[in-house]
């Protein structure tokens, strides 16, 4: 796996701890404990992300900096897959 | 005799509702790749499907 | 509102077209129990929801139900892009292939369009509740059956992925439920309507 696909695939899986704390924490909205791993794990997506849209391209428009070219559109389109 | 299983618990629990356990959150998985695969970050809820018709 | 994130929630990447299993697949897009139907349930009954608590949980199941909704059609695109005409032939997919090419077009595996008669807004919390739990095992039955289908491991994996979702939404709504019970008089839940009745006993 290239580091570009390694790398989106780890800010994939560190969003997704996110959303299953997310969900849990909508129905438990005083555990200590999930809130702890939610802010620990948002640093990191909010992080990752940055460093990614630096590197490649942005994942969401606010991380879009662009100069000669629309980032935000130039970057590739989600449903296209590794294999076309 | 009864003919259902009487649950201490559940069956003390008003009728004519439904009802599902808390999840008490204790771990996630330590490999969170895994975790990702598997489709949740909490064992306890994980559960896969086995089921074949084998016809 | 929604902002959009440009990744699937969990990689997608078939090396091999299968128009049969395209067909079958594309009724989690459109079809009765898919995520179309999950994400527009329970995006419209979080506005007539008594709790902020309940009304937060749908926005949040519901928008992942969108990224959901996106990896089905990536699911049925990338098994559809290279087919051949003979393909299309063989496989029985030319009814399809009329109408949309090879489009994505939100439809059951049957042929019927997506519509909002596959899914209820009640107003009342205990039953848009209990009809959202039915939904999850809807479609993680669905999911099931799709399984049993696939040989392909590139559509196996996010297939289970999105499986595994719906059983722990099922838990989410089942403890929403339960946070809604808690709000209410346990010896008659359903003496009014919390969403809509502003008292609860008019005989006083």
């Amino acid at each position: 796996m290239g580091n570009q696909e390694q790398m989106l695939r780890d800010i994939g899986i560190v969003d997704f701890v996110l959303v299953e704390l997310m969900e849990y924490l909508d129905t438990h909205p005083f555990d200590r404990n999930a809130m702890e791993y939610f802010n620990h794990y948002a640093r990191i997506k909010n992080q990752m992300s940055k460093e990614f849209a630096q590197r490649y391209f942005p994942l969401t428009v606010n991380l879009a900096e662009c100069n000669k070219e629309w980032s935000w559109g130039a970057a590739p389109l989600p449903w296209e897959g590794e294999c076309s | 005799m009864q003919d259902y299983l009487f649950n201490e618990q559940c069956d003390n629990f008003s009728l004519a509702m439904a009802y599902v356990p808390w999840q008490r959150f204790d771990k996630m998985y330590d490999d969170l790749e895994k975790a990702y695969k598997i489709g949740t970050v909490f064992p306890e809820l994980n559960k896969p499907f086995t089921g074949r018709r084998c016809v | 509102m929604w902002n959009y994130e440009k990744r699937l929630q969990f990689p997608v990447n078939i090396k091999e077209p299968n128009a049969k299993l395209a067909q079958a697949i594309i009724s989690q897009y459109g079809g009765p129990d898919g995520e179309m139907g999950a994400s527009m349930r329970y995006l419209s009954q979080r506005y007539s929801m008594p709790y902020r608590e309940v009304a937060g949980l749908l926005t949040d199941i519901g928008t992942e139900e969108l990224a959901h909704l996106e990896m089905v059609a990536t699911i049925v695109h990338q098994l559809t892009r290279n087919l051949s005409m003979e393909e299309i032939e063989k496989s029985g997919f030319a009814n399809y292939y009329v109408d949309h090419t090879i489009g994505v077009w939100p439809q059951a595996a049957g042929g019927i369009p997506f519509n909002a008669c596959e899914f209820q807004v009640k107003g009342d919390i205990i039953t848009d509740l209990v009809e959202d739990m039915a939904a999850e095992q809807k479609a993680r039955s669905t999911y099931d059956n799709i399984l049993r289908l696939v040989d392909d491991p590139d559509v196996c994996e996010p297939i289970k992925f999105l499986r595994q979702r719906e059983i722990v939404h099922f838990q989410r709504f089942g403890e929403a439920l339960r946070i809604t019970q808690d709000k209410l008089n346990s010896k008659n839940f359903y003496a009014f309507n919390p969403g809509f009745d502003r008292c609860e006993d008019c005989n006083n």
